[in-house]
């Protein structure tokens, strides 16, 4: 029962004016990158990131969770009323979410995913509070192999779980990998793979690279597609949203299973998009509507919506509990904690009880907070898609470049975000997943120093990730994920995002 | 046109070579036994060794799946749309090093609502003027961020 003390202070910490009104802006600001096409979670997160570096750590992280989901929820409404997903974890809602709409039953549509969202949120809010204690306790038992073998897991489920080719994880994860240890070497303090340009001395920001990768990549692939908006128009009437409320029981079995997926996913790096996928592909499976999805079957909008929005918030109980973030987002608020001057993982709970607690009560009301005022200003946000994208795109453009500008202050990250942006769109028509990328990144360093330790502590023999059981033990679920393909080829026909070929 | 195939195998490529060039700059930094440990080449070796292998993994998966990869990877309109969008980005850049963020921003929305938005010059330039007071007032003030800056802020005496 002391974790159920612990969030009583973290309450504590999150209840005030100043935070309440935090959350209302990072709410506000998420739906609008979510809604917003090439604006998504992890790049607005990094946008907003260096504005945020002169703040407390706490107000900051809420600001930060608030807009993540505020993001959430904003792509899941694009997904209904445009057939556009606003994030890439959406996209399985405009399956079943778009027809809904069509057929005039957009208020329900929209009320079922922000519900079910909801829902999905909480739970995986509750796993993070029951259980977060207990990983971090566990995790202070880790020394450095321990901790590199953790890496692995984490990459290794990437190679497993993800849908894309296995190789095209690898190269993702092993270019994040090179560019993390470009700059200073932490180990040495000596610099390396700069070839001799200056403008490398400082490395290269993870934060460039999601601006670049997320934001301008998106957006490339937004104007290559020929953007057309055609919107339903969707006034949210209160006694439609009560009658669909009065419906939400009735889909428990999907609620619960989508949440278990959900958080599965999001503990391990599987991620929010793998895990809606999942569930919708599951629902689908065990329905006894079957032929009904895809034609606007509610259960469709309240499987991936769950398990989406599960996945999402159970992402940070690995960020601050062993410091390896669940999902691309995760990564760069672990990086911005890190900016911060918190070191994720194990010790935190012990040096800053008063940040992880107050991060943890705000994810509970920062998801209230959210369902209410997305409820509130959808049909606002739905007629910024009205804005002829001739202005929107410049302007988001602008925004992306002046983020990546506002990191460092160095000219040359405009190049790099720019490189980034082509290497994004590229990523994307092909199918290479950009999460790990993202996520080798910010791990880069830690994990090349756990696996440097590690040799010191052995004197170069690989056999200390076999030296005791706990080690082995995750060294072997790593293997076991890595070479378990067979997963991903059940549910890999189903996941793989509509590629170029298909529209040939 | 642009097969699926040709974009596989060049992106393929390109990434290879950008492990290639990790293997190649990580071997000046040594990747042996040092002093403390492993040098500081050896952690970069090795990733830019596995970018590499994987990379040629790709080539191969593309090559003996060839004739799934036929389809189009990229039409000529589509082209078009894209070089019509990426274009004007890359002069942005360009611009905002030489004249600074602001003056950029505000030369690229109204040349983007004006050439592609089909809106009238007047309203083009003026909303991209505004646009950029805007970005200063928000940047310079309400965050106080300093952004990037070039003659014409200069000349103004803005700082």
């Amino acid at each position: 029962m002391e974790n159920f003390a612990s969030l009583l202070h973290g309450f504590g910490v999150a209840l005030s004016t100043y935070h309440i009104i935090l959350m209302m802006v990072g709410v506000l600001l998420g739906i609008l990158v979510g809604v917003l096409p090439g604006l998504g979670a992890p790049n607005g997160v990094s946008l907003l990131l260096p504005l945020t570096f002169t703040m407390d750590p706490v107000a900051a992280i809420i600001l930060l969770t608030s807009m993540y989901w505020g993001a959430l929820f904003g792509g899941s409404t694009t997904s209904i009323l445009f057939n556009i997903p606003g994030e890439p974890s959406s996209v399985a809602t405009t399956f079943d979410g778009y027809p809904m709409a069509r057929q005039g039953q957009a208020t329900k549509a929209l009320t079922l995913a922000f519900l079910s969202a909801g829902f999905g949120a909480l739970v995986g809010v509750i796993l993070i509070t029951v259980l977060s204690t207990w990983v971090a306790k566990f995790a202070l038992r880790f020394s450095s192999p321990e901790y590199f073998a953790v890496y692995f897991l984490a990459f290794a489920s990437f190679i497993g779980l993800g849908a894309a080719s296995p190789f095209k994880t690898v190269v993702s994860m092993g270019l994040g990998f090179a560019f993390a240890s470009v700059g200073m070497d932490t180990v040495s303090g000596g610099l390396r793979l700069t070839f001799g340009f200056n403008e490398l001395l400082s490395g290269i920001s993870f934060l460039i690279a999601v601006i670049g990768l997320f934001g301008l990549g998106e957006l490339m692939i937004t104007m290559e597609e020929g953007l057309r908006f055609d919107g339903i128009r969707a006034r949210v009437k209160v006694r439609d949203v009560l009658k669909t409320i009065a419906t939400l029981p009735r889909y428990w079995v999907t609620l619960l299973r989508s949440a278990a997926i959900g958080c599965w996913m999001g503990v391990t790096p599987g991620g929010p998009t793998a895990a809606s996928f999942m569930s919708y592909g599951l629902a689908k499976r065990l329905s006894r509507r079957k032929e009904g999805f895809g034609k606007g079957e509610p259960e469709g909008v309240v499987a991936p919506e769950t398990a989406d929005h599960a996945a999402g918030s159970s992402a940070i109980l690995p960020m601050l509990a062993l410091g390896v973030p669940g999902s691309a987002t995760a990564a760069v608020m672990m990086g911005g904690l890190m900016i911060w001057g918190l070191n994720p993982g194990p010790m935190l709970f012990i040096e800053r009880p008063d940040f992880v607690w107050g991060l943890i009560a705000s994810m509970y009301l920062g998801n209230i907070v959210a369902v209410l005022m997305v409820l509130a200003t959808i049909p606002l946000f739905a007629s910024i898609l009205r804005i002829p994208f001739a202005i929107i795109g410049p302007v988001i453009v602008v925004v992306c470049f002046i983020g990546a500008y506002t990191v460092a202050g160095r000219p040359f990250d405009l190049w790099l975000a720019l490189a980034f942006g082509v290497v994004g769109y590229l990523f994307k028509k092909l199918d290479y997943p950009i999460a790990p990328l993202v996520l080798a990144m910010v791990l880069g360093d830690k994990a090349e120093d756990a696996f440097r330790q590690s040799m010191i502590m052995s004197r170069g023999s690989l056999s200390i990730f076999w030296s005791n059981g706990l080690v082995t033990t995750i060294m072997l679920i790593g293997l076991a994920l890595a070479l378990g393909p067979i997963l991903s080829t059940l549910f890999g026909r189903l996941t793989k995002p509509k590629a170029s070929s298909a529209v040939a | 046109m642009i097969s699926r195939y040709s974009a596989e195998i060049g992106t393929a490529t390109l990434t290879a070579g950008l492990g290639l060039a990790a293997v190649i700059g990580a071997l000046e930094f040594g990747i042996g036994w040092g002093d403390a440990g492993p040098e500081s080449g050896t952690f970069p070796f090795y990733m830019g060794l596995l970018v590499v292998a994987a990379s040629v993994g790709t080539i191969i998966q593309a090559t003996v799946g060839r004739k799934g990869l036929q389809s189009v990877f990229l039409h000529k309109e589509e082209a078009m749309r894209v070089a019509s969008f990426f274009l004007p980005m890359l002069a942005f850049v360009v611009v905002s090093l030489l004249l600074g963020l602001y003056v950029a921003t505000a030369l690229y929305l109204a040349f983007v609502m004006w050439a592609q938005g089909k809106y009238r010059p007047v309203v083009s330039i003026a909303s991209g003027i505004a646009a950029a007071v805007g970005f200063y007032l928000l940047l310079e003030f309400a965050f106080q961020v300093p952004i990037l800056k070039g003659p014409l802020e200069a000349a103004l005496g803005i700082y």
